[in-house]
């Protein structure tokens, strides 16, 4: 009798909490999906208010929580990867320079703008070098990676972008949305994993998504871009790369990619706790370690979100001219992705 | 770590003594060309002698016409991607390099690889390759004649009064010259005994 009741009590809450396990996968994955759907038929009902509005209210918040999260996972001390982030610090400085010196030199009308595309090809060849630099180093911190095949991809990646280097720019511009789902990918794995096999499914909705998208939106008309806030969206998005295909297809897509980015950097990863409680400062190591920088960190949260009230304060003043600002440095994110992810892989 | 800064020397020495060396040419004299256009269309064509006809006609049709408006209005540009890469030399040359160094580095990663277990992905790659690589054996010898040989019979059909019909690119040429001109490629061909 008294083994029965054993059999029973420690029986329970095991199927209770297999039960809630499947039950919040399923709410999980019907969130995604609804949000997803949600998302495609915004952007290609609206595509340049859409753009407008999720730019204007999204672009600094999520570039601060993706501060606060490459703050969380910076160790308190390099150690072995020592190297590693010598090389992704000084990769994201030259190359955000770089990037930046371009148009900088045009506007000052020190650099005619002559050979632009051989100027991007190069730093296009310089950003895949300084990423294959940072597989290797990073694949050579354990014997059990070998990733000497991304060399030969990197290489065919440099070659292609030479061929075309304001199409393999215009890639960028696209796949680098997607990355945040990879982000997303790696913290279920180590945390949710029961969500994880939910998470991979509705994956697979992305690309039906976009199919549909080009399929209803491949025969419409391109976006009326008579002013110069709705020609940069429409350039942005590469309207004048592929002058073949309608711009409200490329503006729907892209606008719909950098939802789901912002989205999965804003709502996903802080509710799945991979980031910590947003003002707990002592979740970060560098504040926590002993001889840590508390005060230093908090400044530096509290200036990112001074930063983003400035961001909607430009955006308020001049929009269009904010735009071209933030799109211009926001690429020091795109690329501190980069060593963040290789760390969690 | 020291090897690979020597291997990364060596190829830099490599590259500059390239640049170098072509420092030394004479730079090749510019011929002049014909004036160049972009090809927006490739269609089929027929001339067709008329004895009872007064002028020459062109005659193409609405959806022929449709189109070729529409790829011009689609010219943003004042080349083809194609062209733009023929005519750079220098992306072209660094297309090649690291071209070039893709498959050296996948080579060795083969070598490596094949002493490992993952020896059936490496087999998976290589039969894709060779599939592609007969694929496109396949088709290229399935490749019909090239389009010159369509025009050859035009001098005598044209004496003949016969028709003569082969492919033909529609290209728009900058400026604003009236005259259609119809480029044939007719090649020299010697009659047996004539020197």
């Amino acid at each position: 009798m008294e083994r029965a009741e054993n059999i029973s009590l420690t029986a329970w809450p095991g199927a209770r909490s297999t039960d809630h396990a499947r039950l919040s996968a399923r709410l999980f994955a019907a969130i995604l999906v609804a949000s997803a759907c949600l998302l495609a038929m915004l952007a290609g009902w609206l595509p340049l208010q859409v753009s407008i509005f999720t730019v204007f209210l999204f672009a600094g918040p999520h570039n601060w929580f993706e501060l606060r999260y490459f703050l969380i996972r910076l160790p308190a001390r390099f150690g072995r990867s020592r190297n590693f982030f010598a090389v992704a610090f000084a990769g994201i400085f030259t190359l955000t320079i770089a990037y930046l010196a371009m148009p900088a030199l045009y506007y000052a009308k020190v650099w005619s703008g002559a050979n632009w595309p051989d100027a991007i090809a190069t730093w296009n060849t310089l950003l895949l070098l300084w990423l294959g630099a940072l597989v290797i180093m990073r694949s050579k911190q354990s014997s059990r990676r070998d990733w000497f095949w991304t060399l030969p991809v990197v290489f065919t990646l440099c070659a292609l972008n030479w061929l075309a280097p304001q199409l393999f720019s215009l890639a960028i511009v696209y796949v680098h949305p997607l990355v945040a789902l990879w982000f997303l990918d790696r913290h279920l794995r180590r945390m949710r994993p029961e969500w994880l096999r939910a998470y991979h499914r509705c994956l697979i909705l992305v690309p039906l998504l976009i199919a549909g998208m080009l399929w209803q939106l491949g025969r419409t008309s391109s976006l009326q871009d008579d002013n110069g806030l709705f020609w940069r969206i429409t350039q942005h998005a590469g309207a004048d790369i592929l002058p073949s295909v309608s711009s409200h297809v490329l503006v729907s897509l892209h606008v719909f990619l950098e939802m789901l980015h912002y989205g999965v950097w804003i709502i996903a990863l802080p509710l799945i706790g991979a980031t910590g409680a947003v003002w707990n400062v002592s979740a970060i190591p560098l504040a926590r370690r002993r001889g840590g920088f508390p005060r230093l960190i908090a400044a530096v949260l509290i200036f990112g979100l001074f930063v983003v009230a400035l961001l909607w304060f430009g955006f308020s003043v001049n929009y269009p001219a904010m735009r071209d600002v933030y799109f211009a440095v926001a690429i020091a994110h795109v690329l501190a992705e980069a060593p963040f992810l290789l760390r969690m892989i | 770590m020291k090897r690979t800064v020597v291997l990364c020397t060596t190829v830099l020495l490599l590259i500059g003594s390239a640049i170098y060396a072509f420092g030394d040419i004479a730079r090749p004299k510019v011929t002049p060309t014909a004036t160049e256009g972009k090809t927006v269309l490739y269609t089929s064509m027929t001339v067709k002698p008329d004895a009872k006809a007064s002028e020459a006609r062109l005659q193409i049709s609405q959806g022929t016409l449709q189109s070729i408006a529409r790829e011009a209005a689609n010219m943003s540009s004042d080349q083809s991607m194609t062209q733009r890469v023929m005519h750079s030399s220098a992306r072209t040359i660094m297309a090649g390099l690291f071209m070039f160094l893709a498959v050296s580095f996948a080579g060795v990663w083969f070598a490596r690889s094949s002493q490992r277990r993952n020896s059936k992905a490496v087999a998976a790659a290589i039969l894709l390759a060779t599939v592609f690589g007969l694929a496109t054996v396949i088709v290229r010898a399935n490749a019909g004649p090239p389009g010159y040989v369509r025009w050859q019979g035009l001098p005598q059909n044209l004496k003949d009064g016969k028709t003569t019909g082969g492919g033909v690119d529609i290209q728009i040429v900058p400026g604003d010259e009236s005259t259609i001109t119809l480029i044939v490629p007719l090649r020299k061909t010697q009659n047996p005994g004539e020197e």
